[in-house]
């Protein structure tokens, strides 16, 4: 007997699951970004609303990339809802509190997605997923970064500290090829 | 009630309401149910497994609204439809799971390089 599912795809039902899993929270990432952006915008800090901007299309572009993966290998990709995020922050603090917390959630769950495909013997979605693990080593980074300069920059300095803020990057990320 | 089959068509998972059947001609799982065959491609079979997996059979088992009676169910691509008792969409999970685990173990055989399933061929 022929097996019609693995003709009709090569990702497999548990896989495809967390995948689609994966995607809703990429987006969740996305929408809350996006009222960071939004709550930084409206608060004067310019710079750092700049930054969430630019880190809402980001994670919007992480859950098209599995999207489409799905898609275009046989497997179903659902449009998931996207529940209501917090508008309101304490303060920069809190805002980069609140990062260093979602990216940490995303990591667990890029991890968790890795264990379902060794398990399901799926190496071609391990291997789509390693891209994800070094973009988390990324992400954290920054967020930690981000609330170290929150500490040592004075608190009267807020134009400096915001701009501070938007400009850090992982230059010296191991995983990145030079 | 199911009458002759084509031959091409091999037993997938049988209950005593109904039958899945695999045709290697047409790539088609074919399900057998309330005296009626509906072809259906593997994703859709997928889809529609999961449709029937996830009613809320506790809400048509409490509920008095006359709506959670009966749960409608729209084969994917199709202008076919179940309308379908707490009782018959128990017998279709009981039908559709069976023949997945059929098919599960169908692929685990293929993987490990074994002969796959032959069904009454
Ligand atoms: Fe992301």
């Amino acid at each position: 007997m022929k097996d019609l599912e693995r003709l009709r795809t090569l990702i497999k039902e548990p896989v495809e699951l967390v995948l689609n899993q994966q995607i809703q929270m990429e987006l969740v990432s996305s929408s809350k970004y996006l009222a960071m952006a939004g709550w930084c915008d409206r608060n004067g800090y310019d710079h750092s609303a700049g930054f969430f901007y630019k880190q809402s299309e980001e994670e919007r572009e992480h859950a098209m990339k599995l999207f489409h993966y799905l898609c275009d290998q046989g497997a179903i990709a659902y449009t998931p809802e996207i529940p209501a995020v917090p508008q309101e922050f304490d303060g920069l603090r809190s805002v980069f509190e609140t990062v260093l917390e979602q990216e940490i959630t995303v990591t667990d769950s890029i991890n968790r997605i890795i264990g379902v495909c060794r398990r399901e013997g799926d190496y071609a979605t391990e291997e789509l997923m390693k891209w994800y693990v070094k973009e988390q080593v990324e992400e954290e980074y920054i967020a930690r970064r981000c609330l170290e300069l929150i500490d040592q920059i004075p608190a009267d300095q807020i134009y400096y500290l915001d701009k501070k803020l938007a400009s850090v990057t992982y230059d010296e990320n191991p995983f990145d090829e030079a | 009630m199911e009458g002759s089959v084509p031959a091409s068509y091999q037993e997938v998972f049988r209950t005593d309401k109904g039958v899945v059947y695999q045709c290697d001609k047409t790539n088609r799982l074919i399900l057998s149910f309330w005296g009626s065959h509906t072809p259906l491609s593997a994703r859709d079979f997928a889809q529609f497994r999961r449709m029937v997996e996830t009613v809320n059979i506790h809400q048509m088992a409490l509920s008095t609204d006359a709506a959670d009676d009966v749960e409608i169910l729209t084969l994917p691509r199709s202008e076919r439809c179940y309308v379908l008792t707490l009782c018959e969409v128990i017998h279709l999970r009981e039908l559709l799971s069976g023949a997945n685990l059929m098919l599960e173990l169908n692929s685990m055989l293929r993987e490990c390089g074994c002969a796959t399933l032959s069904g009454n061929v």
